[in-house]
């Protein structure tokens, strides 16, 4: 033990600033807030153990927790396929060797630097307004657009079209995973006389099976997370009509707005084992889908 | 760029702490307080104004100020609350006051009256307000009560007048129907805001219906039947055109921002808020405002009241409560410094601010004294403070009344939805 100490101090004396913080600013707010899910805590008195009830109220009463549940779900099972689609699509167009690489890469890669940010949600708000700058340019072509924030039928897709304008890391991976694909395969399916569909499910599909799967996870875990862009869009209480509770506003608005930071704590927790479980799912599916080049098959 | 070095790195930060170290004293000598508001760029202007005003004429003190709008402000002031870290002096208004008192956030000022607090010249209205089982919270900076603010330029030139076709005093909804539509018909804009999802006309309506809020024993007042009138009413009036399109209201349900306002935005001539807003909606237009009260029914109950607009209030989390209510007292007391305040927190509380302001008000400022003494006799007695929850129970209006402006379902059953909601918040608070 002590010789392990001694052979490992540097190793671990080095990351000590990253330890630090993870037990102090991860941890222990972690376990904190484990112990306030079973409370009734509204900040100004100290919390009060109150067992499962939020849970059970969640589950048995909310309507609005099954509402942002919704709208999540929603939000998930459309955003992530089209986001990945989108980004490898742009990822095979760059891959062709276009001269200014470089630059479009950093092009692309913009949007989803600037995406979370609270800037681009303001601007998306200005473009989908009912005299925004959508509206004004189908007034261009005859076309009366609708109210695309306020009306409850589009607000969620102004939030689906925002994430998929941030495709850039995603298309950054996918690009990688396109260079690291040995050219001779496709050179051998062309004297074949493949076509560029078949090359594509047959030689880079599979290929790009790991990758996929890793952008998959990703950008899943992310969309679950998803907060700022439906917190600004939606005025911070998911309006219209809920149609923008994002489970992270509902959080939000629990704790924040109404003090119950107990329950809120709660619906937290609820969050992370979706995540989890849906993750895990991923892993497990994957096994059907996703081949690695050193595996023995 | 000179390369840092481990000397030059060890050099620099030993004379840092040195530094440190002798400052020290010198900051010791002003206790430092912290006072945190919600506003408007009017608003923030004036109140770092007096801050520096209290701090030139009190050098053992030094105030600093802080704000935000009012959407984040409660968001900020949790978290503080939970860091242990409020500011020593904080705004407060009617209703939320209450819940702070009763969780102990805010504490009771009786110890400082007389000595570094002065009340003596407070009207004994405004000192009741902020009173809650005998002890004394609150002080409360301006009196305050819904105005309906109007734009001058719209209602002339679709030959709306005041004091003859339109007394802003006492006008029915019927009326404001007709002259709204008339006020579209004539300038293209529509003549009102539509208030369907705005709480604080609907309050208004409960009142005139004869009707409370909340009951004595806390339970929700509002029956299904007045809910159905006052949405059908707005219905009527934004059918008949006088009102922006409802997806457009719907958009605005639950904003505070008053450069959001339709008045403001122009996209209505008329935005129903609180009467200290006048100064600073009118702060952001170029045309000039009219103030009313909020229409009535034929039968003209009073329903809007007078009330504290807000309050400064100590925190418990004050490490120099002696010099924070010196401050307090110089808000409400100290005449160069309420002269900069004006009337931009509601009309003063104080005989002798009020005095000493009234030769130099701007004409804003003159229509707001005006607008208060015209709805002398027109006002409901102020109702005791609403209970916990009330917060919640308002934004659910808010949100279920798009249901009404969208159209998207039939108005009984909106109602119906949301009193039983209404009541589970209440139950559950």
């Amino acid at each position: 033990m002590q010789k392990f100490f001694r052979r490992n101090f540097a190793g671990y004396a080095f990351l000590s600033p990253w330890l630090i913080g993870f037990f102090l600013l991860a941890i222990g707010p972690i376990l904190a807030s484990l112990y306030l899910s079973f409370t009734k805590y509204n900040v100004v008195r100290p919390p009060q153990w109150i067992g499962l009830d939020n849970y059970f109220y969640m589950f048995q009463f909310d309507q609005r927790f099954w509402k942002a549940m919704q709208v999540t779900f929603t939000f998930v099972v459309i955003s992530v396929p089209l986001k990945l689609i989108f980004a490898l699509g742009v990822a095979m167009a760059l891959d062709k060797g276009i001269r200014a690489i470089g630059w479009y890469r950093a092009l692309f890669y913009l949007p989803s630097i600037l995406g979370g940010s609270i800037a681009v949600a303001i601007l998306w708000r200005q473009l989908f307004n009912y005299d925004g700058v959508i509206n004004s340019i189908l007034r261009l072509v005859g076309l009366d657009g609708p109210y695309w924030l306020a009306d409850p039928k589009y607000s969620l897709w102004t939030l689906i079209v925002l994430a998929i304008w941030q495709f850039g890391s995603p298309m950054l991976i996918f690009l990688a995973g396109l260079r690291a694909i040995p050219q001779e395969l496709y050179e051998a399916a062309e004297i074949d006389a493949a076509g560029p569909i078949k090359k594509f499910f047959a030689i880079t599909v599979p290929l790009l099976a790991p990758v996929i799967f890793f952008n998959l996870v990703l950008q899943m875990i992310e969309a679950f997370k998803s907060f700022s862009g439906a917190f600004i869009i939606s005025g911070g209480a998911g309006a219209p009509l809920d149609s923008l509770l994002f489970f992270t506003v509902y959080l939000y608005n629990e704790a924040f707005s109404f003090l119950r930071m107990g329950y809120a704590s709660a619906l937290a927790w609820v969050l992370l084992l979706i995540i989890a479980l849906f993750t895990a799912i991923a892993f497990w599916t994957s096994k059907y889908w996703v081949h690695y080049e050193n595996e023995r098959g | 760029m000179s390369r840092l070095t481990r000397r030059t790195f060890l050099g620099a930060s030993g004379s840092v702490l040195a530094l440190a170290a002798m400052g020290r004293p010198a900051f010791a000598q002003a206790a430092e307080i912290r006072h945190f508001w919600w506003g408007n760029p009017e608003r923030d202007k004036r109140t770092f104004e007096v801050i520096e005003i209290f701090n030139g004429k009190n050098p053992d003190i030094k105030v600093s100020g802080e704000t935000l709008g009012f959407a984040d402000y409660f968001t900020k002031l949790t978290t503080q609350i939970a860091g242990g870290n409020m500011p020593d002096v904080i705004q407060q208004g009617y209703g939320v006051l209450f819940e702070y008192i009763a969780n102990g956030a805010i504490v009771p000022l009786d110890d400082y009256v007389g000595k570094s607090l002065d009340i003596s010249r407070m009207d004994q209205s405004a000192i009741d307000a902020g009173t809650v089982d005998g002890k004394f919270y609150a002080l409360s900076i301006g009196a305050n009560s819904h105005m309906a603010m109007y734009n001058t330029r719209l209602f002339e030139e679709a030959g709306i007048v005041p004091g003859e076709t339109f007394d802003p005093y006492g006008y029915t909804y019927d009326e404001l129907s007709e002259f709204a539509a008339a006020i579209k018909e004539a300038t293209g804009v529509p003549g009102t805001d539509d208030n369907t999802a705005d709480y604080q006309n609907f309050s208004d309506f409960v009142g005139q219906k004869g009707a409370m809020l909340y009951n004595e024993d806390g339970s929700y007042g509002p029956t299904q039947e007045i809910v159905e009138e006052y949405w059908a009413t707005w219905e009527k009036i934004r059918n008949a055109g006088g009102t922006p399109p409802g997806p457009e209201s719907a958009g605005l349900s639950g904003v505070s921002d008053l450069a959001l306002m339709g008045v403001v935005t122009g996209k209505s001539a008329m935005t129903y808020l609180w009467s200290n807003q006048l100064v600073g909606v009118q702060g952001l237009m170029q045309d000039k405002l009219g103030a009313a009260m909020y229409p009535n029914t034929a039968e003209m109950l009073p329903g809007s009241v007078v009330q504290p607009s807000q309050f400064v209030c100590l925190t418990r989390d004050s490490a120099n409560p002696e010099a924070a209510t010196t401050y307090m007292s110089a808000f409400v007391n100290d005449l160069d410094m309420t002269a900069v305040l004006g009337l931009e927190r509601g009309i003063p509380s104080q005989s002798e601010v009020r005095a000493a302001l009234q030769p130099n008000l701007t004409e804003v400022e003159a229509l707001s004294v005006e607008f208060f003494d015209k709805i002398q006799g027109k006002t409901a007695t102020l109702p005791p403070p609403p209970p916990s929850g009330s917060g919640e129970v308002e934004q659910t209006f808010e949100r279920l009344a798009v249901n009404v402006l969208l159209g998207e379902r039939s108005i009984p059953e909106v109602a119906s939805d949301f009193l039983a909601q209404a009541q589970a918040i209440l139950a559950r608070a």
